[in-house]
């Protein structure tokens, strides 16, 4: 594949790739404490798919800066893989809403030693 | 890309070299179909349909163990056909018959849809034997979500019963987690190995071999070291290793018995086969590798066997002690860096896990109630003498995953052991040591509440006793594969002869 004109560009506006990784990195690490430290079923889901963001982020800088285009493609899998897991994730929190009335983590405790 | 390059892309897209996972998956799809077509009074048939097309499968794989396509790769390199490969490939047909087996007995419990179960677990399965063969980043991400999100649905299949909904909500966040750090690793890797200005740079990063050659032409790149730790995570997650086991008691607790033991064994399979795979790609990063996981496996081992004490759950008891089998594993998987047949001594491990493991979880669903999280061990007090067959099954069955000689899982863990002492890893070694000394007490303890009569403090006036699910009757096919589990345990522990000489050397 030939290089790409980025030369060109980069008068324009210069945003380097590590700026795209600093963003991803920032994006992934709030995904990341938020799964860990938020209460509600669904922002920690929410949380769970800014982390699949962050790694599209990245995943599309390193493509177009390396100049390879499967890096894009991956991209496709992961909105496909991230539409199914929502799909199934909706489902079980659906369900168990209906059998008990919340979705706070800290009341969904009974399987514990 | 030129056009003759798309050319050899299509032309390497053979698909006769997936006919087993093809297979399956049409199985899979034809069961939704014969559910509508049936009447009603004979869906009681499907199940006996998808466990004999499963045997026709695995059967064929059998029939056609070596094809000409060993040794190369199809599908533009996604995948690599060896014959670990197809020994990976007959263990989890294997792994999906007995589930859909024990599926049979587990569902006649409960008022649920039937056949989704068969559907998803063969689907499960396909993607485990993909996985297992995968040579590229992308199929190793697609079908390890496959698998993952399989397993939600599985883990909350008894959608009546919150205990199985809340270890399905567990498990779906701890696994979409791992999968997000085990996607951002690929990611980095991906990213510095195609880097045109970059020394042995790759125009194929998402491949294994590609990022080799990327990692061993730059020792010390920090983005890279930062990509292998996050996968290797991400990794951890799915075999349970400590600090990421945080979710195996819960889950296992709250899935159905079935699904419990499919986890148990296959899913860590698959968790070990992508280990092995990724730890000769990231081999020339060794320090990094074996430091990360020897921490791991030092810890795991530990953590395993001293919470598994005091658990009375039995399905709990089985999920802690389980960590601790991945701790022995991850012992095999640092081993490989240095001795060739650390790998064959794993493979062969988790085949006696396999025995040992179904031979147990057969025995836990026929003495489960309708309440499957609940299965105590007081539940199985005067065990030995009402059902002194299902008693003998749990007795080999334990004694094996104990690792008591002449036991199967005994042989398991003395080549595992014995690998990594070749290794030179004393310290590991000495802990896992300790943990075996110490599984023995809860793999026994199990034993005792089944043979022996214990003393309880008599109930206070009016207390009704503790009910004691009734056990279902052992239908016979199920007899006969239990039957044959404890058998193989008793077997292949007195003498493994070409079969593991065979693994030994791959």
């Amino acid at each position: 594949m030939s290089a790409l004109p980025l030369a060109a560009l980069e008068g324009a506006f210069a945003v380097s790739l590590n700026a795209y990784l600093y963003l991803a990195a920032v994006l992934f690490a709030i995904g990341f404490f938020g799964v860990l430290l938020r209460k509600n079923t669904l922002v920690i889901y929410m949380c769970l798919e800014l982390m699949l963001v962050a790694c599209t982020v990245a995943l599309v800088a390193f493509s177009r800066y390396n100049g390879v285009l499967d890096g894009n493609v991956f991209v496709f899998f992961i909105l496909t893989v991230a539409a199914a897991e929502v799909a199934v994730g909706l489902a079980i929190i659906v369900a168990l809403f209906r059998r008990r009335q919340t979705v706070q983590v800290e009341e969904l405790n009974v399987l514990k030693n | 890309m030129t056009i003759e390059q798309l050319q050899a892309a299509a032309a390497s897209n053979t698909w006769s070299t997936i006919a087993p996972e093809i297979g399956l998956g049409v199985l899979a799809l034809l069961l939704l179909v014969l559910e509508i077509v049936f009447p009603k009074k004979k869906h009681a048939l499907i199940p006996t349909i998808a466990i004999i097309g499963q045997l026709g499968i695995l059967l064929g794989l059998l029939i056609n163990f070596s094809p000409a396509y060993l040794g190369s790769t199809s599908f533009n390199s996604l995948l690599q056909h060896s014959e670990t490969g197809q020994y990976l490939r007959a263990f989890f047909l294997v792994c999906s018959i007995l589930v859909s087996l024990l599926g049979v007995v587990a569902l006649a419990k409960q008022r649920m849809p039937r056949i989704e179960f068969f559907h998803i677990v063969m689907v499960v399965t396909g993607a485990m034997m993909l996985l297992a063969q995968s040579a590229n980043f992308l199929l190793l991400f697609v079908a390890l979500e496959t698998v993952t999100v399989g397993f939600y649905i599985l883990v909350s299949y008894t959608r009546t019963n919150p205990l199985s909904l809340e270890a399905g909500l567990k498990y779906l966040v701890t696994g979409a987690l791992s999968s997000a750090l085990l996607l951002f690793g690929i990611v980095l890797l991906y990213g510095v190995a195609g880097n045109p200005a970059a020394l042995g740079s790759t125009d194929n990063p998402m491949g294994y071999f590609g990022v080799r050659q990327f990692l061993a032409a730059n020792p010390g790149d920090f983005l890279a070291s930062v990509g292998i730790v996050l996968t290797l995570a991400g990794v951890a997650f799915k075999i349970g290793a400590v600090p990421f086991q945080i979710w195996i008691p819960d889950v296992y607790q709250g899935a159905p018995t079935p699904v419990t033991a499919f986890l148990a064994v296959a899913s860590k399979t698959a968790g070990f086969a992508v280990l092995l795979g990724l730890v000769y790609v990231f081999q020339p990063y060794e320090t990094l590798v074996v430091t990360t996981l020897s921490i791991m496996a030092g810890a795991t081992i530990l953590f395993g066997n001293l919470a598994a004490l005091t658990q009375h759950n039995v399905k709990r008891l089985l999920g802690l002690s389980g960590v601790s089998h991945a701790g022995y594993l991850l012992l095999g998987v640092i081993a490989t860096l240095s001795v060739p047949d650390a790998a064959g001594a794993v493979w062969f491990y988790l085949f006696a896990y396999l025995l040992a493991s179904f031979a147990v979880f057969g025995v836990m669903t026929h003495v489960a109630g309708p309440n499957d999280a609940e299965q105590d061990l007081d539940h199985y007090a005067d065990f030995a003498k009402k059902r002194p067959y299902l008693a003998g099954v749990l007795a080999i069955g334990l004694g094996s995953l104990a690792g008591i000689p002449p036991l199967a899982g005994f042989m398991g863990k003395l080549l595992v052991f014995m690998a990594a002492f070749k290794a030179g890893l004393y310290p590991l070694l000495a802990i896992a040591v300790v943990g075996v000394v110490i599984s023995i007490y809860y793999y026994f303890g199990w034993m005792k509440a089944a043979y022996f009569s214990t003393w309880r403090p008599p109930l206070p006036e009016g207390e009704p006793e503790p009910a004691v699910p009734a056990s279902t009757p052992v239908s016979f096919p199920m007899g006969l594969a239990l039957g044959a589990l404890a058998a193989a345990s008793v077997v292949f522990g007195l003498y493994q002869g070409p079969f593991a000489a065979w693994l030994l050397s791959r």
